[in-house]
């Protein structure tokens, strides 16, 4: 009601009532990005419909292949912006991979397939486990970082080494077998379609932008890392928010994990998962969220995430080495932070 | 010797200066004086080269200067120190001294045995005891104010503009300040100081300029006017001035704290606040009062002793079970503790309530709108939109901010520490009325104030606290400031 003025257009669409963040130059970037990934894929098709089904599959390939980063991404935004960092993310994946496979495996060495619990409510009961334990192990986390007193960096860096080493010990010589009915999880065709990994990220987006937009733990959130002193000051319990934080972030690993055991059916336990957590920091970091906490917002990290995304896309496109690739990313998340601290003066 | 002539300035569609002009002389102490907002921060901003004018020139010396930046500004001798204090929390005091200005050696290291040196000799020809080598995170406010005046002083500044340098010092300290201000005087330093306690301006000043809605309405010569002139002037209408009246229905206990004790800020303190009762804690800087009620509010760990809330004993191990408890506490030291800079102005504002009014977690935005409307009007706040960030506020009325966000929550006791801390006189009144407004519902209130006449307008009884302990009580219509300092400096007072 009382603001009027100044902010119009694309930014006004993505700049909500409650936030003072603005994603303009994100927003431009991104559609700068998405133009010339546009002229690159050409037009060289006999019809506009076929031109069109060609772009569309492809994006459908981009966004399918990074929902699972952008779905940690989203939480490990939350983390970044009370100040701390989530380095074990990608082992986390791992192992609630693992556990998860355990579980439905329909060889003889299921754990439910030996209690006689098959089909979707086996499904349903795996879900709702590898969710638990993402809970659990986030919470455990959120603990060590603050009744231990541990920085972020070091317990997350403590638990990403653990939880990796422990899963490859267990799973040596094991390979679970997952059911196919399962693969329809991330698989399902709707009109020679799978775009179900990109409904969930979407879905839990859209959620988690009214929860840190509308809700007391998300602006909480914000409150204690920025000033976490003056949160505290102001009966906010910090340590609660921070817990809050990496559960959130335990629980989307989970889905995550779900997501990607579905999508193959297998797991590299050694070398899935591994490097998530510098994209889901870098997609955080490109869409806006500064590390040193106290911003960021949830709609920067998905236009981030759909600019790493979009930029391998092109980059695939005109043919660059894949060990080049990298570099390009690490160049756009310091292009991206330059580009910041030139706006917030 | 420095003047600025017809100075403009706006922020949007905010004209925050219109026209000002006005000149500081060598070897003078000038008083900058009007109320929240009226633009003094700004007017100085432009002279400190932080922030620039629409329109409008600065002459030194008579030559017209300009300055793009805060170094251009120092290098012209002119040094600023802000309302907000700006030190780095992580170096030592004499590496602060020297920010921007460090000594070093042939081949570039820092040298820290000068650096050291030099300020341990300024702080000894000041009479200041503090050791260079503290970290100034570890500082008081009230030091790291001197730090500041230090640094000032060792830059061989001409002009040093100081906002609001007294707020948080205690009466010993801003006699300290005080005689650091004269004897720069005398060395033919011209300082332009920014207060809101015009009995300061009476006693330090020679010149006084008043500043009202951006445009310079009044100035002169401090010995023609009277402290109630100056206040006219701020406002453009006379401020009350006399004792406060209040009808006292005064209820059964509600807070009473048994022996508390801090590892090391307080010990055995003992007292009890009842339904109604505006209760004043005062005493010096390092007296433990603020690190007593940051423990008593569950944001600090006590060592040993009881509290007991309606009778009944509780453990409050953090501040969000105080909240629920009732208990509220306005924090001093804005910038530190009360102000969250990635937040706009509605978000400080309801930041303690949101808990309160949501709905299964989701914050009722319409709610706290309407409150927020009420107390806006009700202290005056002078904003623009509601999302603006809380630092496009001027000093006071951030400071009304912090202390909307806990009126809002409305707890049973309500701790307010330094809660006037930069709050232009008008406002002062009115925030004093919405206190004593409080305290006739049933509110019980505790005020934490290093001013002597804040407590003595306000409050019912006062105890003095000296070294982290209770040193004695005044109360009544026989309060005064006699007693108070000398409690306050460890004394007791005479029986009968
Ligand atoms: N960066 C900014 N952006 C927008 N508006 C601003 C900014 N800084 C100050 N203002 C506005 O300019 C006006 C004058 O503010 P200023 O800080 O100069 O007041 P002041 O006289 O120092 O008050 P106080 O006694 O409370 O410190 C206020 O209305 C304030 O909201
Ligand atoms: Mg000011």
């Amino acid at each position: 009601m009382m603001e009027t003025g100044r902010k119009t257009g694309l930014s006004r669409l993505f700049s909500p009532r409650w936030s003072t963040e603005s994603h303009t130059g994100t927003v431009v970037v991104l559609v700068v990005m998405i133009i010339l990934q546009t002229l690159v894929l050409g037009f060289d098709y006999d019809s506009v419909g076929h031109w069109f089904s060609a772009w569309g599959r492809n994006w459908i390939n981009i966004l399918r292949n990074n929902a699972a980063i952008g779905i940690i991404a989203l939480g490990m935004t939350f983390v970044i912006i009370t100040g701390g960092i989530d380095l074990a993310v990608g082992s986390t994946l791992v192992a609630i991979g693992a556990a998860s496979m355990m579980m439905i495996d329909i060889g003889p060495k299921g754990f439910l397939g030996n209690l006689g619990v098959t089909g979707p409510f086996a499904y349903a009961i795996t879900i709702i486990c590898a969710i638990l334990m993402g809970l659990i192990l986030g919470a455990l986390t959120g603990l060590l970082i603050t009744k231990g007193r541990i920085a972020p960096f070091v317990a997350t860096l403590g638990t990403m080494k653990i939880l990796r080493s422990v899963t490859q010990h267990f799973m040596q010589g094991y390979n679970p077998r997952v059911p196919r009915d399962f693969l329809q999880i991330s698989n399902l065709q709707v009109g020679g379609l799978m775009f179900m990994p990109i409904i969930y990220w979407l879905a839990i987006a859209a959620v988690l932008i009214y929860v840190s937009q509308r809700t007391v733990f998300g602006r909480q959130v914000i409150a204690v890392g920025s000033n976490e002193r003056a949160a505290q000051l102001s009966g906010v319990n910090v340590d609660r928010v921070k817990v809050g934080a990496y559960a959130l972030t335990g629980i989307l690993v989970a889905i995550a994990s779900i997501i990607q055991v579905a999508r193959i059916g297998t797991m590299d336990f050694a070398n899935a998962g591994s490097g998530y957590e510098m994209d889901a920091i870098a997609a955080a970091v490109v869409g806006g969220t500064s590390m040193r906490g106290g911003r960021g917002t949830i709609i920067g990290t998905v236009l981030g995430m759909l600019i790493i995304a979009v930029m391998n896309n092109l980059l695939n496109l005109f043919g660059v080495p894949p060990f080049l690739r990298e570099a390009a990313k690490g160049l756009i998340v310091i292009a991206a932070v330059l580009f910041q601290r030139k706006d917030n003066v | 010797m420095i003047s600025m002539k017809n100075i403009w300035k706006s922020f949007g569609s905010n004209q925050v200066l219109k026209d000002v002009s006005i000149t500081i002389n060598s070897g003078e102490i000038c008083a900058l004086i009007g109320e929240n907002g009226a633009g003094k921060s700004t007017l100085m901003n432009i002279l400190g080269g932080v922030l620039p004018a629409d329109s409008g020139t600065i002459y030194l010396k008579g030559q017209p200067v300009q300055f793009a930046n805060p170094a251009e500004s120092l290098r012209a001798g002119i040094a600023f120190i802000h309302q907000e204090l700006n030190l780095v929390n992580d170096l030592p005091v004499f590496e602060n001294m020297f920010l921007g200005r460090e000594i070093r050696r042939r081949g570039g290291t820092l040298d820290l045995e000068t650096m050291m040196a030099k300020t341990e000799d300024l702080f000894k020809r000041m009479n200041i005891d503090l050791d260079p080598r503290a970290m100034v995170r570890d500082l008081d406010a009230s030091y790291k104010q001197i730090v500041e005046i230090c640094r000032a002083i060792l830059m061989d500044a001409s002009i040093i503009i100081m906002d609001e340098p007294t707020t948080s010092l205690t009466e010993p300290e801003i006699k300290r300040v005080f005689q650091m201000m004269e004897t720069l005087r005398d060395q033919g330093v011209g300082i332009i100081f920014i207060s809101h306690k015009l009995n300061e301006v009476m006693e330090i000043c020679e010149r006084y300029m008043v500043l009202r809605d951006g445009e310079l309405v009044a100035e002169g010569q401090v010995q023609d006017v009277t402290p109630d002139a100056l206040a006219r002037f701020m406002v453009g209408h006379d401020v009350r001035s006399e004792q406060l009246s209040r009808v006292m229905q005064i209820g059964n206990e509600i807070l009473r704290v048994e022996n508390l004790s801090h590892k090391h800020a307080f010990r055995n303190v003992s007292f009890a606040v009842r339904r109604g009762e505006i209760l004043g804690f005062t005493g010096l800087l390092g007296d433990g009062r603020s690190e007593l009620f940051q423990a008593i509010f569950g944001a600090d760990a006590v060592a040993s002793g009881k509290v007991f809330l309606d009778g009944k004993e509780v453990r409050i191990h953090s501040t969000e079970q105080a909240l629920e408890l009732g208990i509220g506490y306005l924090p001093r030291n804005r910038k530190e503790n009360g102000i969250i800079k990635d937040m706009n102005i509605f978000e400080n504002a309801t930041i303690v309530t949101w808990p309160m009014y949501s709905k299964r977690g989701v914050i009722d935005k319409t709610r706290q709108e309407a409150i927020f409307a009420r107390q806006r009007e009700q202290m005056g706040i002078r904003m623009q939109r509601l999302t603006d960030n809380i630092s496009t506020l001027s000093g006071g009325n951030q400071q009304k901010i912090v202390l909307a966000k806990w009126l809002a929550a409305r707890p049973k006791v309500l701790i307010l520490d330094n809660p006037t801390q930069g709050v232009d006189v008008g406002a002062k009144e009115e925030i004093y009325d919405v206190i004593l407004a409080l305290a006739e519902e049933g509110m019980a209130i505790i005020v934490l104030s290093s001013e002597a006449q804040e407590i003595i307008r306000l409050c019912d009884r006062a105890l003095v606290m000296y070294q982290g302990h209770i040193q004695g009580e005044v109360s009544g219509s026989t309060m005064n400031e006699h007693d108070i300092m000398k409690l306050a400096t460890g004394g007791i007072l005479n029986a009968g």
